[in-house]
């Protein structure tokens, strides 16, 4: 519709007066009157159409902006939703604890480092190499990822740091970035440690039916101590990390541990003794720290502690139990009483085998 | 008589009437909540001065960015009072400078000049520098 159709009445009104215009009138005081209330009207009919004209300008002009802004707010939305896509991809390659500092703005990216005292775990699958050289690279790949992931699943329900996968070994620690305090975090990494050698019992049976006939054994070692905790390398390429001996001592002693063991040092020990079932292990001598290490084999949870004697936990080389006797059915009790009531009459009448030999 | 001087804000330009010079400008955006109570002062002060002009000269700069419904109106009523300024006698000339990218606001000028027959108009285009 055109602007004038709009008007089509007030231009009427206009036509209409002007030929009355042309029209004699009475006098000439009523000739001018009527002359002047014309040309008023005819002004007022110009500042009513500008008016209008101004307001759709306008209303056109809001809208378009409302339009760009949509647009720049769709924009915004997608790139903020690739953005997010992408920082979920990389968080991948970060502990979550660290992943979580750095994007909360509780740590900051560049090469800085303290001293701190963390707890250090180390753990590899013994013999690995033997135990899984008749696996094709694409099942040993998948095993790999397979162990990889259900010991990081637990060491992150325990809140722990993974620094990192080294072939089979992991390194993790507690106390940076987030600590509990240095006895809980060393005693939360001995539950962790337990807490994974109970997985990877479990995991045996799923693993033998994929070729591996010899269950995965893992070594564990765990020091507590100083270390230089933080973000090391160049402005562009960094690794947030754990360094010093505290990390060569924890290193050293999973290499020493007996495979499907914890071996703990007396450091880590003296935080987790009340409520950790540990004996004696003898020393141990670490490059670069001038006295040996004492260690110690932790062998459960010690009675009484922590979990109110509801669960029982134990993790030896030939033994493992992981009982809550508090969640069981009647039904599982007594089944859970007969297998260890036959496991007892058959350790009652066997004999080790050297023994057995002589 | 006083000049008259408003700061600008978000919604309302900014007012500079310096009556002893003959020279009065209205810059910027123009969509005031209370479009009524904040030109009426104006339109005072403007009545004041055409009343007393007499044969004088009086240069009016329009050099507005954006402006409502009702602040057209109040632009259109001052260009009357111009308009009627330069019918009794007066030397009114109305500047209407506009950023040279704003079409809308060209146009606008080309139709309120339109309506002075009396006062000189002049449609400007504002260099970059103002």
């Amino acid at each position: 519709m055109a602007d004038d159709d709009l008007f089509d009445a007030e231009l009427a009104i206009i036509e209409a007066a002007e030929e009355r215009l042309d029209q004699p009138f009475a006098n000439d005081a009523d000739a001018a009157t009527f002359g002047d209330l014309l040309k008023n009207y005819r002004k007022l009919f110009r500042q009513s159409r500008r008016l209008v004209r101004i307001s759709d300008r306008n209303e056109a002009e809001l809208a378009s902006m409302a339009e760009s802004q949509r647009r720049a707010a769709e924009e915004i939305s997608h790139k903020n939703a690739a953005l997010e896509t992408l920082s979920n991809k990389l968080s991948k390659y970060l502990s979550p604890q660290v992943y979580a500092s750095i994007f909360s703005g509780q740590q900051e990216v560049n090469l800085n480092s303290r001293r701190k005292k963390l707890t250090v775990f180390f753990m590899d699958i013994a013999d690995f190499t033997e135990t899984t050289d008749r696996l094709e690279s694409e099942e040993l790949t998948s095993l790999l990822n397979h162990y990889l992931s259900e010991m990081s699943e637990v060491a992150l329900s325990y809140g722990a740091t993974i620094d990192k996968y080294v072939g089979d070994s992991i390194m993790i620690f507690f106390g940076d970035p987030e600590s509990r305090g240095v006895k809980e975090d060393a005693l939360e990494c001995v539950k962790m440690a337990l807490a994974m050698q109970t997985r990877l019992a479990e995991l045996a049976r799923v693993w033998r039916d994929r070729g591996i006939e010899r269950p995965l054994t893992s070594r564990i070692g765990i020091h507590t101590g100083f270390c230089t905790v933080g973000n090391f390398g160049s402005a562009e390429r960094m690794d947030y990390t754990a360094i010093g001996g505290t990390v060569n001592a924890a290193s050293r002693l999973e290499t020493c541990a007996v495979p499907g063991s914890i071996l703990i040092s007396y450091e880590t020990y003296a935080h987790v003794k009340d409520d950790m079932r540990c004996e004696e292990a003898g020393e141990v001598t670490v490059k670069g720290v001038a006295y040996p290490i004492v260690t110690y084999r932790v062998l459960g949870v010690a009675e009484g502690a922590t979990d109110g004697n509801a669960t029982v936990k134990v993790n030896l080389p030939n033994l493992q139990i992981s009982a809550d006797t508090a969640r069981m059915s009647d039904e599982e009790r007594e089944d859970a009483a007969r297998i260890l009531q036959e496991t007892l009459t058959r350790l009652r009448h066997s004999e080790a085998p050297a023994k057995k030999a002589v | 008589m006083d000049n008259l001087y408003i700061e600008a804000t978000d919604r309302s330009p900014a007012v500079s009437f310096e009556f002893s010079k003959g020279h009065l400008q209205l810059s910027g955006e123009s969509y005031p909540e209370d479009a009524n109570g904040f030109y009426k002062p104006i339109f005072e002060a403007l009545d004041s001065y055409l009343d007393d002009l007499g044969s004088g000269e009086c240069r009016f700069d329009f050099e507005l960015i954006y402006f409502n419904s009702s602040s057209a109106k109040a632009i259109m009523t001052m260009m009357d009072k111009l308009e009627e300024a330069a019918a009794s006698g007066a030397a009114v000339n109305v500047h209407w400078r506009y950023d040279v990218e704003d079409d809308n606001m060209k146009e606008l000028g080309e139709e309120l000049g339109e309506d002075l027959e009396e006062a000189s108009f002049h449609l400007e285009e504002l260099d970059d520098d103002g």
